[in-house]
């Protein structure tokens, strides 16, 4: 509970200085000092939201993604350079282990270079998989930028994402078209729920090796829908990873182009894109904090949560079974700049799993009331008649969301001797209370004859 | 569904691109013929394809059939090598599609084999016909071809278990689960525990009455307390006082309010017992019980 | 061991008075010498709980002393049996914790600040001058000598057979238990002997307190109503004993049923039936032994025995016909294990995996009675001569008490009182013959009445054609001198090997382990308490371990850590799957330690110092619960080699080297050797040159000695991998993208 508060506290104190929730220092590789110009905007943008941004060659011998064993930078973005290694500074392990350590990184590809060799393994360590032939790129026949790319038809222009599931808040929706030029396609592995394509191709696209298949396309890489242009990865421990395509859709020259998509003449919305995907990669948006967790006996009065965190939580750690519980839990949405109430999407709920080996209560968390910055949801419940350590657990998971995972651990104890219903309140028990009374006055009786009774005539008689 | 929409969006698109371009591909005699193993050639069904209006009766692929299916690209009237020409066939419940390449020579006639096995498992155990549509596109100005060929009917061997790889783990609400409690142990219905317990009381009176008519009285009563008094007293009051210490230990007390009521009770009950039965040994040799 | 013999030389020449005193004294000596000879382990080693059961016995009474008696009494522990957590409360014998406190805040109120730990460790020899005391009483009731006594208290104190069971540190129920059996024997007999309410409610307050306190009180359960049946056949039936087993059984079941451990057993389950059956017959019995008094008509007579075999036959059958539909629970299978030492083996390899509940080897017998054991069948034969109520009591108590001990080997314990008594008997008998002599030869000269020859006949049961002439007897001081000799010689070499024993075999902890060095000094083993240390001091309060149900209660006690399963074997469900993931693969095990929110799994490796009590050897009985309960996923037949052999080395089986065990036992075990050096000294094999690997586990703790070793499990990975390939990737193996690919693609749903 200590280590949440100060948590958040460190979160409300990194509010202050960068607009992420997790820190402003970015660290962007680039090789060409020269290729600087090229994201002049995009840089601006992101200094503009107050990212510190540190840009170094990948040869660099200061390059470091830590200092002390800790993480030097917050987030990382690899852009493409001309070589094939990326030194010994940024190799796959050291790419796993700034994740580990929460850092999130942006990954740009482009088909005009070389992927380098530790990106290849990263990405296939995360089940991203991405073409192995250099140069591989997507190409539309029907999506395609007419004014540039007539010919070769590798400008793709599409819409913003829709969401990726009808429950699941979409964090990059957005007006108008996006131009993805000269695009390394990804797919994603079947097994893992933590990749999500974030910008899918059109069903018609496909990606080809120019090199092999310039005549005709003979067993392209992946189609359609299962090519993703721009996908995440979120670690379990949040830190994300994104990989886009398309180096040059964050380039000035993409950033708002004229453009013609099947004749009709458009303005491509790139910079509004690439600022939606840095904000999600840095955890500008998409990221859930839980505040405060409370639950006690229920015993007719309904406590109100105080947020305050100067009060710690004060959770009873036992319970007894069938008793009412009552449940509470404060969640609030990073959101810019700033933690605003969460809700979740629609059709979607925060759950409560109420688990010992397996969950004996799953219940939806209805929002109750907010305040100011987060959302208090809850629910009532009564203990299972089944003693023993449960676990009161919200693990709330869904793509683009950082996750939840709390774990209060009570114990629910079965009936004390005293707490059963008492006798005479069980209606079949009344013969057997009533043989005890029956006992007992028979004894009194009978002391009372055996002390005090006189011998009568007959009695004298049989006696003797 | 909403799931289709960027897959109708982007039909929109391709609908409205038809119209503006120059030239145009589509294909030309084209069959899809399903042959079952083993069978001849020529043997199967066979259909004809014409590039405006799909089948209008879906075709069916067994677990052992070949579907082939053999068309010539054209770019406006001229056969052409295009550089993609797909089938792709999309499950219509999940939006979930796959693409095969037809194999397609410098003449423009391009073929693809599909059995079963070529298939990705998610079509094989789709409940509804599969929508198969055909793809040709190339670079330059040609308008590229998309539009629904036939619809394809997977008929499985109900009898040939099916390797489905376990649903892989998605994050998203799940059901919820409600705990069943046991039930509570009943009692028998009032009535009948009133009458037993009546039953029950109703042994006292009979008692007391049998002893009445054995001639069971109390008539020394007077003359006991008369030899004595303070032991009499003291050894019926312990002994009513044990059973109130056992009333109150049902009712009220615990074990450690109990125990030294009664073993005070107890000492009570014994020292003056002895005197109070002594008295009465006394009464019985002098033939008075 | 002179003393009692002293005695009855001594008691010719004093008083009533004296001799009384002289009893008290030699009774205090006795008790004083039970208890110094149970001080051993503390000397030697410290004041420390010993072995297993101890550790949980001296966690509840801490609990009691702390919490007070209500809530010790619906105590929920959730410290043990993780998840489930245990009722502790009505799981137990309360007794022995109870009598604990009582002691504790006895001596408090006599502002006497004891520590509990120190009541604890002391209240087995303490009470074991109560049991020599008890005894004394039992066999002088069973024999007028009161040498016979006094030698039987002497015996008791020190017999191996109760030592045991019964040293300083030993603070399990048993410590208590055998007073109390004894104890309940004697008023036992005391209230056959008199026919008095008095003592049959004493006999009734003693076996509750016995309930209370020990298992083992079914033994008195079915030996009361066992005499009280023989006593009926044997045409014995008199209103004495009517009225001692009615009051006994009336209150002492009432009694019984007070310990929610307990509960309705008495009246429900098989082991309690003969008691009520008894109960019944004696109704039976009395009322036609009533009505035979008042109809004195031989034919009416005829009928009314065959009434009482009828109504015996009937209910008999209407008891198996509840036994078999369920209303009375069956016998259980501890119980069954008694009449069929195989039963356990085939249908409950968690009772046979426990080594005290294996048949006892011969040597035992003398080990733990020594001289008693030839003494023994002397005195019942003795018993049999004159065969009074009380001495039917001792045929049968022996007769029963040497088969169960002859089953299992815990049950020595019951047997040790019935031969110390016996023997004291038959030895007592030697004594009195051999040393009495001497006064009847010159008393039988001047009066042939006189008061030797009184008190001869008296220790002689009348039968003896001994006591009819007083002037037969052995009159050689030669023969006397070489008895008497021999005897003293005798007792003394008891004493010799009692204490042998207890020094040499009873009296190590087992928590500590002692050894010697080379130069013949002691050297303590202190690995176990390094381990449960490392435990207390390094872990999160709540982390949970996973260990073997043997340390459960260790665990517990010393690292205060909640563990999985423990010695009280009440789920064997839940030791199954401990067994389960000890005997699995990695994969299979990560899944169901998560699923038990395991933090650390402990186990005991005995291979560098070639102790044999490790995991290893424990092994098989892991394998074999777990596969009673999922047959199909774990095999015993896998973890042999094709020629049936239990093999640790190379030749071992993949399943067997896969063992979520085997490679926690072997982890790193080679870095303590040169390459393809490693030995594992109790199995006498070479391990193989590449030793296990571990990848969902990581080794957080070896002890100094490697007798114990700590793993800590892993989260699940960061990066949603499986353990085994992100531990590749750490060391530097890169997955190698998919080659061609065949068959159909994998499409992604979302």
């Amino acid at each position: 509970m200590r280590g949440l508060f100060s948590v958040l506290l460190l979160a409300l104190v990194s509010a202050v200085s960068a607009v992420s929730s997790t820190g402003g220092r970015l660290l962007v590789v680039l090789e060409e000092h020269s290729e600087r110009e090229k994201y002049g905007v995009f840089f601006g943008d992101l200094e503009a939201r107050g990212f510190h941004l540190t840009i170094e060659s990948p040869k660099s011998e200061s390059l470091s993604l830590f200092k002390h064993g800790e993480r030097a930078y917050d987030h990382t973005i690899l852009l493409p350079g001309k070589s094939k290694g990326l030194g010994p500074a940024l190799t796959a392990n050291t790419l796993l282990d700034f994740m580990k350590k929460e850092g999130n990184i942006l990954i740009a590809l482009s088909s005009d270079h070389a992927i380098p060799t530790s990106i290849h393994s990263t990405l296939l360590e995360l089940d991203i998989h991405i073409p192995s032939d250099k140069g591989a790129l997507v190409v539309d026949h029907f999506n395609h930028d007419s004014n540039k790319a007539a010919e070769k038809h590798d400008v793709l222009l599409l819409p913003f994402p829709q969401a990726l599931k009808p429950n699941v808040k979409n964090y990059f929706a957005g007006e108008g078209l996006i131009a993805v030029p000269q695009a390394v396609g990804q797919t994603l592995g079947n097994e893992s729920p933590l990749l999500a394509p974030i910008l899918r191709a059109p069903n018609t696209a496909y990606s080809y090796n120019p090199k092999d298949e310039a005549d005709i396309v003979e067993d392209p890489f992946a189609v359609g829908s299962q090519l993703n242009l721009v996908s995440a990865m979120q670690a379990h421990n949040s830190a994300r990873l994104t990989v886009v395509g398309s180096a040059e859709m964050l380039q000035n020259a993409w950033f708002a182009e004229k453009a013609t998509l099947a004749g009709k003449a458009v303005k491509t919305a790139n910079r509004d894109f690439a600022a939606r995907l840095t904000e999600w990669t840095f955890k500008e948006t998409g990221v859930v904090k839980v505040g405060k967790l409370i639950h006690y006996q229920d015993e007719g009065v309904s406590k109100k949560m105080n947020t305050s965190l100067a009060i710690p939580e004060h959770n009873p750690t036992i319970y007894r079974i069938k008793s009412d519980v009552n449940f509470q839990i404060e969640i609030s949405e990073y959101s810019q700049d700033r933690l605003a109430p969460f809700l979740p999407a629609p059709g979607d709920h925060v759950q409560l799993e109420f688990s010992m080996l397996s969950p004996f209560h799953r219940l939806n968390l209805s929002p109750i009331s907010q305040t100011a910055n987060s959302t208090i949801f809850g629910v009532s419940f009564k203990t299972p008649d089944q003693h023993g350590i449960f676990n009161f657990r919200v693990n709330y998971r869904r793509p683009f969301l950082t996750s939840i995972e709390e774990k209060r651990q009570v114990t629910v104890r079965h009936f004390a001797h005293d707490e059963w219903p008492r006798s005479w309140q069980i209606s079949g028990a009344w013969v057997w209370i009533g043989g005890i009374w029956v006992t007992v006055a028979g004894f009194v009786a009978f002391v009372a004859v055996w002390l005090y009774s006189a011998p009568t005539e007959k009695s004298v008689k049989k006696t003797q | 569904m909403k799931l289709l929409q960027p897959f109708v969006s982007t039909l929109l698109l391709v609908g409205s691109g038809v119209v503006s371009a120059a030239s145009s591909w589509g294909f030309d005699d084209a069959t899809v013929t399903v042959q079952a193993k083993g069978a001849g050639v020529g043997a199967g069904t066979k259909e004809k394809l014409s590039p405006n209006t799909p089948l209008s009766k879906s075709v069916s692929l067994g677990a052992t059939d070949t579907l082939k299916l053999l068309l010539t690209a054209v770019d406006g009237k001229k056969a052409k090598r295009p550089h993609q020409a797909f089938l792709t066939l999309t499950d219509p419940t999940t939006g979930l599609e796959e693409s095969f390449v037809l194999n397609v020579k410098e003449s423009g006639k391009g073929k693809v084999d599909l059995t079963h096995k070529d298939l990705p498992v998610q079509f094989l155990t789709s409940t509804k016909p599969i929508v198969a549509s055909i793809v040709i596109g190339s670079f330059g100005s040609s308008t590229p071809y998309n539009s629904k060929a036939f619809e394809l009917d997977i008929a499985r061997d109900a009898n040939v278990p099916l390797a489905i790889p376990e649903k892989p783990l998605r994050y998203a609400v799940e059901n919820e689960i409600h705990h069943v409690f046991r039930q509570d142990p009943q009692s028998p219905s009032k009535m009948i525990t009133i009458v037993f317990a009546v039953g029950v009381l109703a042994a006292v009176p009979v008692l007391l009455g049998a002893w009445a008519t054995l001639g069971a009285n109390a008539n020394h009563l007077g003359k006991a307390m008369g030899a004595a008094p303070l032991s009499h007293a003291l050894f019926v009051g312990s002994i009513l006082a044990m059973e109130g210490i056992f009333f109150m230990y049902y009712t009220s007390w615990n074990l450690f309010q109990t125990l030294p009521a009664a073993a005070v009770v107890g000492v009570v009950a014994f020292l003056s017992g002895s005197r109070a039965l002594t008295e009465v040994q006394e009464r019985r040799l002098a033939g008075l019980r | 061991m002179a003393a009692p013999a002293s005695d009855t030389l001594l008691q010719q020449f004093t008083g009533r008075k004296t001799r009384g005193v002289l009893r008290f004294v030699i009774l205090g000596l006795i008790a004083g010498a039970a208890v110094s000879s149970r001080l051993f382990s503390v000397i030697r080693f410290e004041s420390i709980i010993h072995e297993f059961d101890p550790w949980f016995n001296f966690r509840a009474t801490k609990y009691l002393v702390q919490n007070g008696f209500y809530s010790f009494w619906d105590w929920f522990d959730d410290r043990t049996w993780h998840p489930l957590g245990r009722v502790t409360g009505g799981t137990l014998y309360p007794g022995l914790m109870v009598t604990s406190g009582v002691i504790y805040h006895a001596l408090r109120a006599l502002t006497l600040p004891v520590d509990i730990r120190n009541i604890c460790v002391l209240l087995a020899p303490g009470f074991s001058g109560l049991t020599a005391f008890a005894t004394y009483l039992l066999t002088s009731e069973m024999v007028a000598s009161p040498s016979a006594g006094l030698l039987a208290a002497a015996f008791m104190g020190i017999t191996p057979g109760y030592i045991s069971r019964s040293v300083a540190g030993s603070y399990d129920n048993e410590a208590i238990a055998i007073f109390l059996l004894v104890f309940t024997f004697f008023l036992w007999i005391k209230a056959v002997k008199n026919g008095s309410m008095f003592w049959g409610a004493l006999t009734a307050l003693f076996y509750g307190y016995m309930v209370s306190a020990w298992g083992g009180y079914v033994f008195i359960t079915n030996l009361l109503p066992l005499h009280a049946f023989v006593l009926i056949c044997m045409g014995r039936y008199s209103p004495r004993l009517y009225v001692s087993y009615t009051s006994w059984y009336a209150l002492g079941t009432l009694a019984s049923m007070q310990i929610p451990f307990v509960g309705f057993l008495p009246i429900r389950s098989s082991e309690h039936m003969s008691s009520l059956g008894v109960f019944g017959l004696i109704q039976i019995v009395g009322f036609v032994e009533y009505v035979r008094v008042q109809l004195p008509n031989k034919q009416f007579q005829t009928l009314l025995r065959a009434l009482v075999f009828v109504i015996f036959v009937v209910a008999f059958g209407g008891l198996v016909v509840l036994t078999v539909s369920g209303t009375i629970a069956p016998w259980s299978g501890r119980f069954y294990s008694l009449w069929d030492t195989a039963y356990a083996k085939i249908h409950i390899p968690i009772i046979a995996s426990v080594s005290e509940h294996q048949p006892t080897a011969w040597p035992a017998f003398f080990f733990d009675l020594s001289m008693m054991i030839w003494l023994f069948p002397a005195g019942v034969y003795m018993c049999f001569r004159s065969l009074t109520d009380e001495q039917v009591f001792i045929v049968i108590y022996s007769v029963l008490a040497s088969y169960f001990a002859g089953v299992m080997v815990r049950l020595m314990l019951t047997l040790t009182p019935i031969v110390c008594v016996a023997s004291a008997m038959a030895f007592s008998q030697i004594l009195d013959t051999y040393l009495d002599a001497k006064i009847p030869e010159q008393g039988a000269k001047e009066n042939g009445s006189s008061d030797p020859a009184k008190v001869a006949a008296a220790v002689l049961p009348d039968g003896l054609r001994s006591t009819r002439n007083p002037l037969v007897g052995i009159y050689s001081y030669a023969s006397r001198l070489t008895v008497i000799g021999a005897s003293t010689v005798y007792l003394m070499l008891f004493v010799l090997h009692c204490t042998w024993v207890t020094s040499n075999a009873y009296s190590s902890p087992s928590v500590v382990l002692a050894s010697r060095l080379p130069d013949g000094s002691q050297h303590i083993i202190d690995d176990y308490r390094e381990a449960y240390y490392w435990l207390r001091q390094n872990t999160p309060d709540n982390a949970k371990v996973m260990s073997w149900w043997d340390y459960g209660y260790q665990i517990g006690g010393m690292a205060d850590r909640p563990t999985l399963v423990d010695n009280n074997t009440w789920n064997n469900t839940h030791i199954a799957t401990v067994g389960k993931a000890m005997s699995s693969r990695e994969e299979v095990s990560y899944p169901i330690m998560r699923q038990h929110e395991v933090d650390y799994v402990l186990v005991v490796f005995g291979g560098l110092l070639g102790y044999s009590g490790d995991d290893i050897n424990k092994f098989l009985w892991m394998v074999r619960i777990a596969e009673g309960i999922w047959p199909e996923e774990v095999k015993e037949r896998n973890f042999f080699t094709q020629r049936g052999e239990y093999r640790v080395d190379e030749e071992a089986t993949p399943t067997m080297k896969n063992s979520l065990m085997y490679k926690m036992s072997y982890y790193n075990y080679n870095s303590l050797f040169p390459a393809g050096q490693a030995t594992d000294r109790v199995r006498g094999v070479r391990l193989p040159a590449e030793g296990p690997q571990l990848s969902t586990i990581e080794e957080a703790f070896t002890s100094e000695n490697w007798i114990i070793r700590i793993y800590k499990v892993k989260e699940p990975d960061n990066f949603g991998r499986d353990h085994q390939s992100a531990t590749a990737f750490d060391k530097g193996h890169k997955k190698k993208r998919a080659s061609k690919r065949k068959g159909p693609r994998v499409l992604r749903v979302e």
